[in-house]
């Protein structure tokens, strides 16, 4: 299936060159791909997955490892901010 | 209040969503904030400005040069000087109607949740995840709104938790603690462009504002995300986790 992917902020390097954040590109998965597996084809590191939309509703941690994409669905993902 | 004090905040007062009765609200509410850094300094000018009657500052750390580039509350006389203490000095000025009150020990969290007993709302502007679970915590033991702001780089985000009010979600309900790590995300680390905290903690001084005023009565809780690189804005719906492991009902917790 096919579905967007937009990865903000400073994620926003690993995508193909010249795609804007808030357009993403496009890859094809398969059915049973889950978030984590997905980030990490992706290649985002370790720990910088902080924040994981899925048409722009907020996936807690419990469902990163469950099939929840379908065709069409846009995922997003954030990287953690702290400072102040 | 006085006539001096009708006309000082009287832009403000003009404002339906204000009028006599926010102002008098703000003039009686008490805001503790935590960290005199980038985000707590617009947080705190806003809030003195625009007449809230005791702010609370909490921080330890010393105010260097290389805050200077965007912690706005502090100048450069103030090298050296505590923070809270600079920040203060500075308020007093903007405001003598606020009364200030200053924290400059690393507290615990028996004594955050008894500080924050003494408040109405919590500022988090502190600079690394540790803090900000603790203070997340101690939100959720006291019942007292949070609202959360963070900016590192050219990214923002800004948040208000509501662990006063039942089935909301608290900071642990987005990001439980463990699942993060504190290095590398801080602004001395990382860098910052200096009007994104600006931006930021001006943001936190609104939602303070709209939480002791009431307008705005919508109590969902929204994370809203900024990415300055590209200009766009985010917000996406944080709902409670029965399972979170500060707030959460499903092991028996409070």
């Amino acid at each position: 299936m096919r579905i967007r992917v937009k990865l903000f902020a400073s994620l926003s390097e690993l995508m193909p060159d010249g795609v804007k954040p808030h357009e993403g590109f496009e890859l094809d998965v398969a059915e049973d791909t889950t978030p984590t597996q997905l980030i990490q084809r992706l290649k985002v590191p370790d720990g910088l997955a902080h924040l994981v939309m899925i048409n722009g509703e907020y996936v807690p941690p419990s469902r990163r490892e469950q099939p929840v994409l379908s065709e069409g669905d846009v995922f997003a993902v954030w990287p953690p901010v702290a400072g102040g | 209040m006085n006539d001096e004090q009708l006309l000082r905040y009287s832009r403000q007062i003009m404002l339906p969503e204000v009028d006599m009765e926010g102002q008098q609200k703000l003039a009686a509410a008490r805001v503790l904030i935590v960290g005199m850094g980038g985000l707590g300094s617009p947080a705190a000018m806003y809030l003195a400005a625009g007449g809230v009657g005791q702010l609370v500052l909490a921080d330890d750390d010393l105010v260097e040069l290389s805050n200077l580039q965007r912690q706005i509350v502090h100048g450069s006389s103030d090298i050296g000087r505590p923070k809270v203490e600079s920040a203060a000095a500075r308020l007093r000025e903007l405001n003598p109607d606020t009364r200030i009150t200053t924290l400059q020990h690393r507290l615990d969290q028996d004594a955050l949740i008894q500080q924050l007993l003494q408040v109405d709302l919590v500022l988090d502007g502190t600079d690394n995840f540790t803090t900000r679970f603790a203070i997340n915590a101690a939100c959720v033991a006291a019942g007292r709104p949070l609202v959360s702001g963070a900016a590192i780089r050219l990214e923002g985000q800004i948040a208000v938790f509501r662990p006063d009010l039942p089935d909301h979600p608290c900071y642990a309900c987005l990001f439980p603690p463990g699942t993060t790590e504190d290095q590398r995300l801080n602004c001395s680390e990382n860098g910052v462009l200096a009007p994104v905290v600006g931006v930021i903690g001006s943001l936190q001084a609104v939602e303070a504002m709209r939480l002791i005023t009431g307008f705005g009565p919508d109590t969902t809780t929204w994370l809203t995300l900024w990415d300055a690189r590209t200009g766009d804005w985010q917000r996406v719906r944080v709902p409670k986790d029965p399972g979170c492991p500060v707030c959460g009902t499903r092991q028996g917790n409070a």
